[in-house]
């Protein structure tokens, strides 16, 4: 951790312009803050306490209770997998689960178009069927909804709240075999053993059968080679590589399959996209038609310099960074080091698989003077980002082409 | 600098083998409780809001919203506690909240 704090420090040196404060907390008790740190997002109303919760390193908090953490961003220059201690936790409602035996833990498979339902332990999911793993990000439908403009309410989240692990699990397709899904069932929801305080509200999320029997969803019990964290799910999460993480239910206990469409709040009001090609409307006005959020976008970021640093004239820089998107796997990566007039070809580290980040770099030359750096991606089918945000209420799925301005000394 | 927190929660995870006949695989943890409070502010709905919102959630919900959040938001939210999550809110509590909120972390709040 005195690491962590290091490297903070030297972001503060290298970034200037108060990029960012670590500083005493002194608004708040003294006791019990009395060593915590603040950072200040590049937003108005951005400062937020950094704290360790149980398993994690100090972490951004949006929220304490239930606990919402966003992951520094300049842990992704670390490498393309996210520490489990580092990946960021996204709950719905206060009453979570703080102590689970990870063996015993009951899934439930049911609902009225299940023609066998049963119970199944975790002892029994790792013991009894075949595991399947792969790479995946897990990114949040909100992250960056703080950087919107104009602002929209709701969890005010910079870009941090994404992550990419290996997973290990059962495909849920094989779990659901043995429960003979009828020819009548439409959705499969999930629950998880998290609890709304009052009751209304449990976090139940669905998806349409066909993509439940894919045979990529899994129910996971392993994350980057350990048990889950408790607070990304432990000891079993679906995982629903290249959808965002609202579908990646935590503390997995009950699976139904029924022969409706799910509405529960989760699903409806809540979690919708414009029912358009761009998911998004005029700014400061309201979709017509609504969707469920489904698949990720496509996103790239420059890793190894933030915005503000300071490059030495007339030395060649490696810039270095990640791009992903829903699944089709990262096919190009162009950057610009001049605004966007001129964009040449970055080039592409190790492919982890379509559902992992994917690193890239590009080196250049400056000359004494500031730089306007551009990143862009595309997709296997050919998506891309927008030169401008989009924008939609709710403050999902931003992906504009992210800009990093640097100057050479 | 030692940055972990001194409240910094308290994780076991245990492995039991008991007499080599049962093994379990049990995670515990002890969460962080202290968080911001609540703005204080002499209007009615100050008091209202520490028995209703923060029973339920920390005051970060509110804290860190855009100042631009209008009047609406805020009762929007609060007739979602309300109508959805059950929070057990009189109804002659709710514009008073809704007004506590706007000033306090809304786009009302004194400049």
């Amino acid at each position: 951790m005195g690491d962590d704090t290091n490297r903070l420090r030297r972001r503060l040196i290298a970034g200037g312009a108060g990029a960012l404060a670590v500083s005493g907390l002194g608004s708040l008790s003294r006791t019990a803050f009395a060593q915590a740190t603040t950072i200040q997002l590049p937003i108005a109303n951005g400062k937020r306490n950094m704290v360790a919760f149980p398993e994690k390193r100090p972490l951004i908090v949006l929220t304490t209770r239930p606990p919402q953490l966003e992951t520094p961003f300049e842990i992704f220059n670390e490498g393309i997998i996210t520490p489990n201690d580092a990946f960021f936790v996204r709950y719905h409602n206060a009453g979570i689960p703080t102590s689970i035996d990870g063996d015993k833990h009951v899934i439930k498979i049911g609902g009225n178009a299940a023609g066998k339902p049963f119970e199944l332990t975790v002892a029994e999911l790792r013991s009894q069927f075949k595991p399947i793993e792969y790479v995946a990000v897990n990114q949040c439908s909100g992250n960056s909804r703080g950087l919107f403009s104009p602002r929209v309410t709701g969890g005010q989240l910079t870009n941090g709240a994404m992550g990419n692990a290996r997973w290990v699990g059962v495909p849920l397709k094989d779990v659901l075999a043995r429960a003979e899904v009828k020819n009548t069932a439409k959705q499969v929801t999930f629950n998880g053993l998290d609890t709304a305080v009052f009751g209304g509200g449990d976090f139940v999320k669905s998806l349409d059968v066909s993509h439940a029997l894919d045979g990529e969803v899994m129910l996971a019990y392993q994350m980057n080679g350990a048990d889950i964290p408790m607070l990304n799910g432990y000891p079993v999460k679906l995982v629903v590589p290249g959808y965002y993480g609202t579908y990646w239910v935590k503390h997995l206990s009950e699976i139904e399959v029924i022969d409706s469409v799910f509405e529960g709040f989760w699903m409806k009001p809540a979690y919708r996209i414009p029912d358009n090609d761009c998911a998004c409307v005029e700014p400061g006005t309201a979709p017509s038609a609504t969707r469920p959020i489904g698949r990720f976008n496509v996103r790239s970021f420059i890793t190894s310099v933030q915005d503000g640093a300071r490059l030495r004239a007339g030395q060649q820089a490696v810039v270095r960074g990640i791009a992903f998107d829903g699944g089709q796997g990262i096919r190009e990566v162009a950057y610009s080091t001049d605004g966007g007039q001129i964009w040449r070809e970055a080039k592409l580290g190790n492919d982890l698989g379509r559902y992992s980040f994917r690193e890239f770099t590009f080196a250049f030359t400056p000359d004494k003077g500031t730089y306007d750096l551009r990143i862009r991606a595309w997709n296997r089918s050919g998506q891309s980002q927008p030169m401008d945000a989009l924008w939609q209420p709710a403050g999902y799925m931003r992906n504009v082409v992210e800009r990093v301005s640097v100057t050479a000394v | 600098m030692n940055s972990k927190p001194i409240f910094a929660a308290a994780l076991s995870a245990l492995v039991l083998s008991l007499g080599g006949m049962t093994l379990t695989n049990a995670k515990s943890i002890t969460l962080p409780t202290e968080a911001p409070s609540l703005k204080p502010s002499a209007l009615p709905g100050y008091a209202k809001a520490q028995t209703n919102c923060v029973a339920c959630h920390s005051a970060e919900y509110m804290l860190y919203q855009p100042p631009t959040a209008p009047r609406a938001y805020w009762e929007a939210m609060v007739t979602r506690m309300k109508a959805v999550f059950k929070a057990p809110i009189d109804d002659a509590d709710m514009p008073v909240i809704v007004d506590y909120l706007v000033k306090a972390y809304g786009n009302e709040q004194p400049r």
